[in-house]
């Protein structure tokens, strides 16, 4: 793999390559889309969503004073839906930084050292990745209680072992490559071959992982805080699906069942479309079959 | 070529086997019965879990609706208005005491397997069942030992209990007769027996139980009482209180069995076709319990009066409740003759509250919004413990905290689980609140709701949840409780009222509204009580209810 | 080695996935918040020497170690404890909930993965084409959609708006049906828990095997074959497919966690009375016996049905009969 000189023309290039590509562009521009909503909530909210509003208001359907009606404690839908987005995205973040960082760490030693450490390591691994996700997160978000930590810290831990992994098998490949051999004739010391010159090799694909993770963190959000796990005074699109689930009218409420739904859906399906771009990007000859 | 041809014509086969599928199932179609059918829905699986004994089952769907139609009690509770206890499988009893009670009972009851019921059955169930579970520890079925039931013949028992229990009501509340025969085996162990056949002596007989989904009831040809006039029961369990309510709009369900309907539902129901809602007063009492063992500002009385006056009832009532609940004073509900009528109201006001704080020297001194306590000098901040498995509950909290901020004393929301609330709010001593949102259902008989406020000292550790500690009241509280004159009785109890609504340990709130939706159209005669049409209280519907001519 | 060396490599792995499984399902309940022995009778009213009597009667008066000993004694009883909101031994709930998970998740799994294939197949093979594109995008979406909101979405248009479908359980209720009448209303009830699975299982199935069909594709061998002139099909049959199915019969065993999911979000909105909807209520009711019980399952079941994954890819992946 030969490496670019400039780390910043890397990134043009890489940018230039996403927005051509057609899915890669369109996923992009809706998570920008979500992201600039999460960001300016409080400008473009209608209402506070966090304070129960009047008794004449409670369960109303979508009007120009609230423009996705109201839910069952008279809170405007609409603003549940943008602060929604910024717990979303930020349990997608966070959840996906820790998960691809403590995974790459963890693949990046597991493959450089080899023989007992990489075992030891694997052994672990292969350990989570037999576990059930769904049922493990769930378990330990009950035991731990109700809270947005909480279920970041459960995605995360639940998550990392397939970084590990994949990051491993590209770490063994790229352990026999020249250059790194060059680098250790000149006496380069194994920490600095590692995180000087394999790291850089696997950054590619952990972003490809990263975005991964982050629907995945998304999604387990939505789904943790429907089964009612999530923090009950927090106003995030699964818990918003939740309280409609309970409460008995959900059927006469649809303004306030769907846009949940289909936000999680776009933020979910852009980040899908991201991801695939970015592997199509990174496949070996891409950039070359489009004239690169 | 071929490939492509293949693959379509999979596709194609494919498709037409789905609207084969699709036009083979689309409409059920259930075979019309002749019978008179009380279908009747409950929002959850856990509702018809299982046929066996258990830990304050009671209080569950199965031991509240459908034990009472399977097995037969010695007496049961009346309709309102008076809840008078009305003979069942005891046709009288007698006590001189008030403390060994004789029993007389129906001479032809028969259980479904064909025996007949007798004083043994009656002796096995009195000793048996209360020691199968601990806690089913109530006075009114504490007998020591076996020897003091005594079987006097096939048709009377009589039995002494530790203490007296005098009052209105007799001893040995719901409990449901065992046939001896069945149970003997497992006596040791009752409650881990299936009883998956359920032979009782009641008005309705098991034909067929599963689990979690439904129990179909059949009438008992040959009940030894007024049988009923419908012919089946059956039970339905649904996956929420969405499907539940589609049920009874569709007509596959004439009420809800338990807990009734949500008040956002009202207004739905009440434009559908054949069907009425029902809005009765509950049995469900919510109050704010203070923690006087904290030292903090609610130590004094003056705080918590305050805080009383700053709480907007209207408000809660309608904003948690769309108007379907009534503001509550004490823990005897007020169409009970041993209501006292002339308690301290606090009506919203929170001119007056402030005005009480200010006087007793809790004023803003460091101007930032809040309150300052005189002798501490710190901002007076308090901790409201919250389950957040009771939304209504967590929206209330949610509410007064708002309303108690607008008299100046900042009010922090700790809402936990239910097992970690359960475990904070019975030791007041550990200090993990400050004040917490309580909530219980007595019922006409629930006399062990005085023991929320008698003094750890005195018996009440356990059970008091502010740690009131007033030796007068515990006074005052025996008395009531050992009373044999409903006269004095009824001084006593408008004493106890009194006390609690001027100390406030304990601050009644409201009391929530049941919402009873029901089907017009097919049946008639549903029996309406506290708490609405079925619960433990009410089986009356299930007896009386008839279709229609 | 060989096959037999890999076979028992495999069970080992998964024996010791086991037990380490049993550890830390004893672990994480024991840093469940509050006392199981109040939890199991909530009621304040029992004395405290009754409950002493409960802590001596379920062993929680031991030292953890003595308590973990119990545990593992009981497991092999069969005795997974008490279920606090069914008050019934954990594992005769959950045995009885069993039944109708396996025929939910049989009839979704095998409709989803001969979909999958299909299609994954068809658009890998005309891979850049409008159909491929096409089939891409549409599973991308399927494969988006969380489960629980596809179902609500099933729910309220095909069961309450435009109401063909039952609102959800397995039969009417005291319907009486017998023998085929009996059949028709289950699957009647099946129908839209087992679609909103199907939906996103075809989703992932496609996917994977496209990219796996268009890895194969660019290998030389099946030009190889192209230029020896071969009928399309037949290349596809006889090379192209065998190989890329290797991957996706490795990916079904680490979608059996996915599976998992899928059933309890499906059972969830439709009270479809499975081991899925058993984990909506044990967590609703805090019921942590029964949650425990629910997990050793899944658990159990994912690293079984893995390994039997593990044993079919050693045998039909050659390259590991030959290693020796």
């Amino acid at each position: 793999m030969r490496r670019l000189s400039n780390q910043t023309e890397k990134l043009k290039l890489f940018f230039k390559l996403l927005f051509s590509h057609r899915m890669g562009l369109s996923g992009f521009s809706i998570i920008l889309l979500f992201v600039f909503v999460s960001v300016f909530a409080p400008l473009l909210a209608t209402d506070d969503p966090s304070r129960s509003g009047e008794f004449e208001n409670i369960l109303l359907s979508p009007s120009s004073q609230f423009w996705f009606g109201t839910d069952d404690l008279a809170r405007d839908v609409w603003s549940q839906i943008l602060y929604g987005a910024r717990v979303s995205l930020t349990v997608g973040f966070i959840a996906a930084f820790i998960t691809v960082v403590t995974g790459t760490l963890v693949g990046l030693v597991a493959g450089y050292y080899g023989k007992l450490v990489e075992e030891l390591l694997m052994r672990i691994v292969d350990f989570f990745m037999m576990l059930p996700e769904l049922p493990l997160m769930i378990v330990l978000a009950a035991v731990l209680g109700p809270s947005m930590w909480n279920i970041i810290f459960v995605v995360s831990l639940v998550s990392w072992p397939t970084t590990a992994r994949v990051v491993r098998s590209q770490v063994l490949s790229l352990k026999e490559r020249p250059f790194v051999e060059a680098s250790r004739c000149i006496g380069a010391g194994n920490v600095k071959l590692m995180f000087g010159e394999i790291l850089p090799n696997v950054v590619p694909l952990m972003f490809a992982q990263a975005v991964i993770m982050i629907t995945e963190a998304i999604y387990a959000e939505a789904v943790l805080s429907f089964l009612g796990l999530g923090d009950p005074t927090s106003i995030s699109w699964g818990m918003m699906l939740h309280f409609a689930f309970e409460s008995g009218v959900m059927a006469r409420a649809l303004w306030w069942v769907m846009p949940p739904i289909f936000s999680i859906v776009a933020l979910i399906v852009s980040f899908s479309l991201l991801g695939t771009a970015i592997s199509d990007i990174l496949e070996p000859g891409y950039k070359e079959q489009k004239g690169y | 070529m071929v490939g492509r041809k293949n693959k379509h014509t999979a596709l194609v086969v494919c498709l037409m086997g789905i609207c084969i599928l699709v036009l083979t199932f689309s409409g059920n179609v259930l075979a019309k019965s002749k019978k008179a059918r009380l279908s009747v829905g409950f929002t959850t699986e856990e509702a018809l879990a299982n046929l066996q004994t258990g830990e304050a089952w009671q209080y569950t769907e199965m031991g509240a609706v459908f034990w009472p139609l399977v097995y037969d009690q010695l007496w049961i509770l009346g309709p309102p208005p008076n809840y008078d206890p009305l003979p069942m499988l005891a046709t009288r009893w007698e006590t001189e005491d008030f403390q060994t009670w004789r029993f007389y009972l129906q001479k032809n009851a028969k259980f479904h397997d064909g025996k007949p019921v007798k004083a043994a059955d009656v002796a096995f169930t009195l000793w048996y069942l209360p020691k199968s579970d601990p806690s089913w520890d109530f006075p009114d079925n504490d007998i020591e030992s076996k020897k003091l039931i005594k079987v006097i013949d096939d048709y009377t028992i009589e039995f002494t209990l530790v203490n007296k229990w005098p009052g209105k009501y007799p001893p040995a509340s719901w409990m449901p007769i065992l046939p001896e025969h069945i149970w003997k085996p497992h006596k040791r162990k009752l409650t881990r027996f299936k009883n998956e056949k359920a032979i009782g002596s009641g008005p309705f007989k098991l034909k067929k139980f599963k689990g979690g989904e439904y129990i179909w009831m059949v009438k008992n040809e040959d009940y030894w009482g007024e049988k009923p006039y419908v012919d089946e029961v059956v039970f339905k369990s649904f996956g929420g209180q969405d499907a539940l309510n589609l049920a009874l709009k569709k007509g596959e369900v004439e009420f809800i069995g338990y807990n009734g309907a949500s008040p956002l539902s009202v207004e739905d129901f009440k434009k559908t076709k054949n069907v009425d809602v029902a809005v009765s007063p509950g049995i469900e009492l919510v109050w704010i319990a203070f923690n006087l063992h904290k030292k903090t500002a609610i130590q004094d009385k003056v705080v918590r009066q305050a805080i009383m006056y700053g709480v907007n009832r209207d408000r809660i009532i309608k904003m948690v409740y769309l108007g379907y609940a009534k503001p509550a004073d004490s823990f005897i509900y007020p169409e009970l003759p041993e209501h006292n009528p002339n308690l301290p109201q606090y009506d919203y006001n929170p001119d007056v509250a402030k005005k009480m704080l200010n006087d007793a020297g809790y004023v803003d001194k460091d101007g930032d919004g809040i309150r300052n306590d005189p002798k501490t000098g710190q901002d007076i901040v308090l901790e409201f413990l919250v389950p957040s498995d009771w939304p209504q509950e967590v929206k209330m909290a949610k509410l007064i905290r708002e309303q108690v901020k607008d008299i100046g004393i900042e009010v922090k929301m700790k809402v936990v689980d239910l097992d970690t609330y359960y475990e904070f709010i019975y030791t007041p001593t550990d200090d993990k609140f400050d004040l917490s949102i309580s909530a219980e259902e007595p019922g006409p008989n629930g006399s062990w709701i005085w023991e929320f406020v008698r003094s750890f000292e005195g018996g009440g550790k356990g059970w008091n949840q502010s740690y009131y500690n007033n030796p007068k009241f515990d006074e005052f509280l025996e008395s009531y409780l050992t009373e044999t004159d409903s006269a004095k009785r009824k001084e006593f109890a408008y004493k106890l009222q009194e006390i609690i609504a001027e100390d406030l340990p304990c601050a009644l709130l409201v009391r929530p509204d049941l919402i009873g939706p029901y089907r017009t159209d097919k049946l008639e005669g549903h029996v309406e009580t506290m708490g609405g049409f079925s619960n433990w209280i009410n089986s009356w519907s299930y007896f009386k209810i008839k279709p229609k001519e | 080695m060989g096959l037999r060396g890999f076979i028992f490599r495999k069970i080992v792995a998964a024996c010791l996935t086991i037990v380490a499984i049993v550890c830390v399902n004893f672990a994480i309940f024991r840093m469940a918040p509050g006392d199981p022995i109040r939890m199991m009778f909530r009621d304040p009213r029992v004395s405290a020497e009754n409950l002493q009597l409960m802590k001596e009667k379920f062993g929680l008066d031991k030292p953890l170690s003595g308590q973990f000993v119990a545990y593992v004694k009981g497991l092999t009883r069969g005795d997974l404890g008490l279920s606090f909101s069914h008050r019934r031994p954990v594992l005769e709930v959950i045995a009885e909930k069993i039944p109708p998970t396996l025929l939910l998740v049989i009839t979704a799994l095998v409709i989803a993965v001969f979909l999958g294939v299909v299609l994954g197949a068809l658009a890998g093979w005309r891979s850049g084409t409008r159909f491929d594109t096409f089939i891409l995008t549409a599973s991308l979406t399927m494969y988006s959609i969380p489960t629980f909101a596809l179902g609500i979405i099933f729910l309220l248009i095909f069961a309450y708006h435009i109401a063909i479908f039952p609102l959800g359980g397995i039969v009417t209720p005291a319907s009486g049906f017998e023998g085929f009448e009996l059949v028709r209303d289950v699957l009647w009830h099946m129908f839209l828990p087992a679609i909103s699975i199907v939906i996103w299982y075809v989703g992932e199935y496609v996917l994977l095997t496209r990219s796996s069909m268009i890895d194969v594709m660019g290998q030389e061998y099946i030009t190889t074959a192209r230029a020896k002139g071969l009928k399309n099909f037949r290349i596809l049959k006889r090379h192209a497919l065998r190989n890329a199915l290797l991957p996706v019969v490795t990916i079904t065993g680490v979608n059996l966690g996915f599976a998992v999911a899928g059933v309890i979000e499906a059972e969830t909105v439709f009270s479809w009375p499975g081991v899925g909807r058993l984990v909506y209520d044990a967590v609703s009711k805090r019921d942590y016996p029964l949650l425990q019980g629910v997990f050793l399952l899944f658990a159990f079941s994912v690293v079984t049905a893995n390994l039997i994954i593990d044993l079919i890819y050693g045998y039909i992946d050659p390259r590991i009969k030959v290693r020796s």
